[in-house]
Parts: C-alpha cells; sequence; structure tokens
C-alpha cells in the first residue's frame, strides 16, 4: 500500500476499480466466467400461499408484489444441495474444474441441512469444498443478509485484482421459502411485519471469477459500505411456530431508506467507473417486489438524469430468493440468450444492514460461454 | 508492509457488569469499544468490520451481527453531506477458526489498498440458557484491530486445512424439538427450535492432530524452525490444547500464551484472550493456529 491513501476522503464506500485506478494495489482485472444456478422444481403460487394463512387476510399478494408464484424445495432438498447444484452447473459453464479454485466461499443466510436443520458448525463450505473437490481451496462462510453473494463477489474481486489468487467462487444455497410458511401462521393484515416473508422463494447460485487475460474486459467496478443506522430494520430469527426461521421488517422504511442512501453509493460508483447511469445496458436490482423495484429505477432515474436501457425483474417467477437474486436473474438472462457481450450490467444490492452493493462489469466472453454468440 | 496487529482486548460475561446476563452482542461492543480506546482510534476510522462470532443472541441470522455492532458503536452509521469515508460490516463463519480467517481477509484487502483500517470482532454466548442443550463455551468477546505499516512485517503467511472426514466430531444446529420439557414457547405449536451443541470426546485429539499437521506444512512452506516461535496462540475451543500441542511441535510450554483457567473453553473470541495474556514483543515470532468444527485449522505467522 505504500502509505497512499485511498479512503481518507475521497469514497464512501469501499471501492474496487475505476476511472483514477484505485485502490492502487489492484494490478489485475477480474471477471465472471460462469454464473450457475439450481432451482428447485416445486413452484407455490401466491394465490396457493395466501389460501394456507391461518387468519382471512384479504392479502392479495401477487397484485401488492408482483410475485406471481416461486419454486420451494422439495424432499431431500435444503441449503446444502441447493448450494451444490449451483456450484457444479457453473462449473460447467466457466469450463474448469474444482481442484482450480483457490478460493470457495458459502454466502447463504439460510443454513439448512438435511431438512430444516440449521446447521452453525461445521461451516457449509468444508462439505462443499469435500463434495466439489476443491481440495486447494481455502473455504469459508460469509453471512451478510441478502447482499452475502455479491459481498463474496467483492472479496473475490479484490483478491483477484491484487494478484492474491487466480479464480474463486461464491456460492448460496437459499432454503427460505419456510420464512413465509412460518409468516402464513401468524400475518394477519398488509400492515403485519412478516409480510416480506411471503415474498420468499428458494434458489442456489454460484458465480466463479478469475482473473482476466490482460486488456480483457470484466468487473469495471465493485462498491460496498454498511449504513448501520437501520441495522435493525429486518432481523430474522428461529421462529417460535414452527421449523425454520421468522423474519421481522419495517418493509416500508427500509425501502424508503434503501432507495435514498442508495442514490449516492449509484452516483459514487457510476463516477469512478466514468459512467452515466443511462450507459449502464441492464440494472439488476435486488428483487423485493415489482413495486418496489418500479418505484426505485423511477427515483433514481430521476435523480441520477437518466436510467438504464433494461430492468431486470425476476420476482415474478422466482419471487425474492434472497442473497441469491442477482445471480439467478444473471442464469436467467444468460441461458436464454438475453445479452449482448457488449453489454454493461450493473447489480445492485440492498439489503439488511443496512447495506448497499455496487457490481459494475461488460459481460463479454460469459455471452458465449451459454451457446450464444449474438 | 505488513498487517499489524494495533490493539486487542477482550469482554468477558463474568467481568462484565454493565448488565447481569450480557449477551454476545454487548460482549462485542465492549471488547470493540475497549481495542478502538487502546490503539486511540475511533470508530469513525474504521473502513471494515468483520463479526467472527457463531452463537449470537436469539440466533440471530439477519442481519450481518457486525452490522448491528457498527451501529452501537457509532461507526459511519448515515452518510453525511459531503466528504468522508464509510464502513463495510460483514460476517465471517468459520467455526473457531473465524476470527484468524477475519484477519486473513483484512491483511487481503489492506494489502490491496482497500481499506486502511479494520476490526475483527468475535463474541459466543450461550443465547438461551437452560434450554440450549450442550453448551459449555463461556459469554467471551474478543477484538483485534488491523491496519498497515510499512515499516514491519506483521502477518507473513497463512495456512488453511479442512478435515471433512471428522465432521461429525463437532456439531452445533438449531432444530425443532417437539414438546421440550422446559415447556412450549408458543401455545399453538407444542415445540420449540433448540440449540444443540455435540463435541465428541475424541474432538480434542483429531484437533490436535489436524493443527500439528497444519503447523508443520506451514512452517515448510516457510522455511521456519517451529523452535524458533517465541509465542504461540492455539485454541480449539477445548481445555489444555494450547500446551498439548506445543509439546507436539516442540515448541517450550513457556511460549504458550494461556487463557484463564475458567475460560479454557473460549471460542471464537479465544485468539483475541489469549493475546491479553501475551506481549508481541519487537522482533519475536508468534504462532496463530486455531482448530474448530470441520474440523477446519488456520495458522498465521506474525512477525512482531
Amino acid at each position: 500500500m505504500g502509505g497512499v491513501s485511498v479512503n481518507s476522503g475521497e469514497h464512501w464506500m469501499a471501492l474496487e476499480g475505476g476511472a483514477d485506478g484505485s485502490p492502487p494495489g489492484g494490478h489485475y482485472t477480474s471477471r465472471f466466467v460462469g454464473i450457475g444456478a439450481s432451482l428447485p422444481e416445486r413452484r407455490l403460487g401466491s394465490e396457493e400461499l395466501m389460501a394456507s394463512t391461518a387468519h382471512r387476510t384479504g392479502i392479495d399478494l401477487e397484485r401488492l408484489t408482483g410475485v406471481h408464484e416461486r419454486r420451494i424445495a422439495g424432499a431431500g432438498e435444503d441449503s446444502y444441495t441447493l448450494a451444490l447444484g449451483a456450484a457444479r452447473n457453473a462449473l460447467a459453464y466457466a469450463g474448469c474444474a474444482a481442484e482450480d479454485l483457490d478460493v470457495l466461499i458459502v454466502s447463504s443466510i439460510t443454513h439448512y441441512v438435511g431438512g430444516l436443520r440449521m446447521q452453525l458448525d461445521p461451516p457449509l463450505s468444508v462439505s462443499l469444498k469435500s463434495a466439489l473437490g476443491a481440495r486447494r481451496a481455502l473455504s469459508f462462510d460469509i453471512s451478510n443478509a441478502c447482499a452475502g453473494m455479491m459481498t463474496g463477489v467483492f472479496l473475490l474481486n479484490d483478491m483477484i485484482r491484487a494478484g492474491q489468487i487466480r479464480r474463486g467462487m461464491v456460492v448460496s444455497g437459499e432454503y427460505i421459502s419456510q420464512l413465509g410458511r412460518n409468516a402464513a401462521l401468524e400475518i394477519r393484515t398488509i400492515m403485519d411485519d412478516q409480510l416480506a416473508s411471503l415474498t420468499l422463494g428458494d434458489a442456489g447460485a454460484a458465480a466463479i471469477l478469475e482473473r482476466a487475460p490482460e486488456g480483457a474486459a470484466g468487473i469495471e467496478v465493485a462498491g460496498f459500505t454498511t449504513l448501520a443506522e437501520h441495522s435493525r430494520l429486518c432481523l430474522a430469527f428461529p421462529a417460535k411456530v414452527g421449523r425454520g426461521v421468522s423474519m421481522y421488517s419495517d418493509a416500508r422504511t427500509l425501502q424508503e431508506v434503501g432507495i435514498e442512501d442508495t442514490v449516492p453509493m449509484l452516483r459514487e460508483a457510476l463516477d469512478q467507473a466514468g459512467l452515466e447511469f443511462d450507459q449502464i445496458d441492464y440494472f439488476i436490482p435486488h428483487q423485493t417486489s415489482a413495486r418496489a423495484i418500479k418505484k426505485g429505477v423511477q427515483e433514481f432515474t430521476e435523480r441520477m438524469g437518466g436510467g438504464p436501457k433494461h430492468v431486470v425483474v425476476t420476482v415474478d417467477e422466482f419471487g425474492n430468493t434472497s442473497s441469491t437474486t442477482h445471480f439467478v436473474a444473471l442464469w436467467k438472462y444468460l441461458t436464454e440468450g438475453r445479452f449482448a457481450a457488449s453489454d454493461r450490467v450493473l447489480l445492485l444490492s440492498i439489503a439488511s444492514g443496512l447495506e448497499v452493493g455496487i457490481v459494475i462489469f461488460k459481460v463479454d466472453q460469459l455471452v458465449e460461454r451459454y451457446g450464444h454468440d449474438h | 508492509m505488513g498487517t499489524i496487529i494495533e490493539a486487542s482486548a477482550t469482554a468477558t460475561a463474568s467481568e462484565h457488569r454493565r448488565s447481569l446476563s450480557p449477551g454476545s452482542l454487548e460482549l462485542a461492543d465492549a471488547a470493540a469499544r475497549s481495542c478502538l480506546a487502546r490503539a486511540n482510534r475511533t470508530a469513525e476510522e474504521l473502513d471494515l468490520l468483520i463479526n467472527a462470532g457463531i452463537f449470537h443472541d436469539k440466533i440471530i441470522s439477519e442481519p450481518a451481527f457486525a452490522s448491528l455492532i457498527q451501529e452501537d458503536i457509532g461507526a459511519n452509521l448515515t452518510r453525511p453531506a459531503g466528504a468522508g469515508h464509510g464502513t463495510f460490516s460483514f460476517d465471517v463463519y468459520n467455526g473457531a477458526c473465524g476470527l484468524l480467517t477475519g484477519i486473513a481477509l483484512v491483511d487481503g484487502m489492506l494489502a490491496s489498498g482497500t481499506v486502511k483500517l479494520a476490526m475483527v470482532v468475535a463474541s459466543d454466548m450461550d443465547p438461551e440458557p437452560g434450554i440450549s442443550e450442550g453448551f459449555s463455551f463461556p459469554g467471551v468477546g474478543g477484538a483485534v484491530l488491523l491496519s498497515a505499516d510499512d515499516s514491519r512485517a506483521g502477518f507473513t503467511a497463512f495456512q488453511f486445512a479442512t478435515f471433512p472426514e471428522f465432521a461429525e466430531l463437532f456439531q452445533s444446529s438449531v432444530d425443532w424439538h417437539d414438546h421440550p420439557g422446559n415447556g412450549s414457547a408458543h401455545p399453538d405449536h407444542p415445540g420449540r427450535n433448540i440449540l444443540t451443541v455435540e463435541i465428541a470426546e475424541s474432538y480434542a485429539a483429531r484437533a490436535l492432530e489436524c493443527a500439528e499437521s497444519t503447523a508443520r506444512e506451514l512452517a515448510r512452506e516457510q522455511a521456519l524452525d517451529l523452535s524458533q516461535i517465541d509465542l504461540i496462540i492455539a485454541t480449539a475451543s477445548v481445555p489444555g490444547f494450547a500446551d498439548a500441542l506445543a509439546t507436539r511441535l516442540g515448541i517450550p510450554t513457556t511460549a504458550v500464551a494461556t487463557l484463564p483457567d475458567d475460560l479454557h473453553s473460549a471460542h471464537t473470541a479465544a485468539p483475541a484472550l489469549a493475546l491479553q495474556s501475551a506481549e508481541l514483543a519487537a522482533g519475536s515470532t508468534t504462532l496463530f493456529i486455531s482448530a474448530g468444527a470441520g474440523i477446519t485449522v488456520t495458522a498465521a505467522l506474525y512477525l512482531a
């Protein structure tokens, strides 16, 4: 570091990459080479979920949130199996072996192994590393609410940029639909603090990052910050009404402060990348509800003086899959051949904490890895 | 340029008098504040805050426990108009190796220049005394403050190893128990979620073997004669581990940083606790090594 001040008033966020070349330790570019997903077959419609509530609520969940259905784990599926499936899927697209991984990060909020048994020790990364055969990988778990996978990307990007590692994977398996099942037992009105739990869906997702060849495109800027003034707006604990967890959130305030606090962070990350918001081809925000996304995009566009060309919404078909949302959306768009190699994507995480994370990257070679050439 | 320990601090449930039954958050907050004070730093100076503790109050799974600590200690809670830098918080879970794993992550981010000052905090406390099963760890919070220094070596190497064949020997989980003897948490749902910790008798012996092989691997890679170690900070959440490991490695027991008798089973905060009884004298070489569930081992060399 050589005593160079990189964070003494220049940036609010911890930032990697960008126009001024900071931080000075970044010598390489990192890029995504494989995005994998694992989605349970079983689907649960919002209508069916709301028909199961213990009390008559009168809530039209689909109209309110835009969630038509979500996937839910079936027999034999849990956080671990979803993560493992996604990890293998990502390896296949990346065209590398598990033993090529230098780092393996598991970033699930949920740690269910063997049904709804929440495993605290050992970390899930130990068994995943073993099952994948990632024998060289430094492995550990992280937890950062719905920003978990994005946090993992931030960590891997930093290590790759600095030349500390060549390749790493971040993976999450979220068996989180049980929060909705628990909420259905207690929820009474639209003002209930467990309302957001009803939007949750299960999914596994994995992302593999590696050092890009010199001059190749990849992650342009990654940034994170925690505005802890709002740390207690969304809290989850083991449920009192049954297996699994219950989550209590002040969703309205979270949405308001999330939008308000994100504007300067978006500005900072885009400035660092030397970009305007309207130069983003695909904007992938955290998938909470269609209404929240619409409101957020409107506000961001107004305040930034222009908006992205496309806004990715997957909450209608998958619900909010917590830490995996951005990567399930990326995987969907990649497998459906919806990106061009020249497209620039901005991933935005707004999560309990309050975490704000941003990753800006060029799709580039990822397109070919999914059998599309555009 | 090296990653150096500016300060470390702990808070124990037995000493902490602020409340009758402090939780893990209170212990983490106290250790974090004390650590900053010892280094004559303010919370606003922190770029990064990592929590590595596992057994949280209410077994909270969201948000990151680190964000609650960040709010409590007042580290850049909201973005002011104008200049300034924020704090980024998240949790690392790697069993009893969490604190050293957090230090390794900080080491990487200090080297890349992404952060300048970081703190790793860990605390554990029985979330439901009298209800949890098998919980034997004393309530301890610990914090380690790290920064980069051009003129010192600091942490020079890290070594990680996992031994999944021993995964069954140390397990903790939260699961639903129907009709528990101690009553129901909810009248309509007779049962409750209960934390269970299970440590097999053979864990201590296997942890020693795993730690020894990892330490020897580190020594081999770093061309280090283990007899040159001036201080060993070895933890595995079970009593007697540090002395036994030192003996196996040929390190004199006088070089062992000891834990107080009533805290010898300290969990994730144990390395910070051991640091309190030791001095990182200038020119000395310290071997940090933690073993935990997995079995996972993390080792590090520190040149003060």
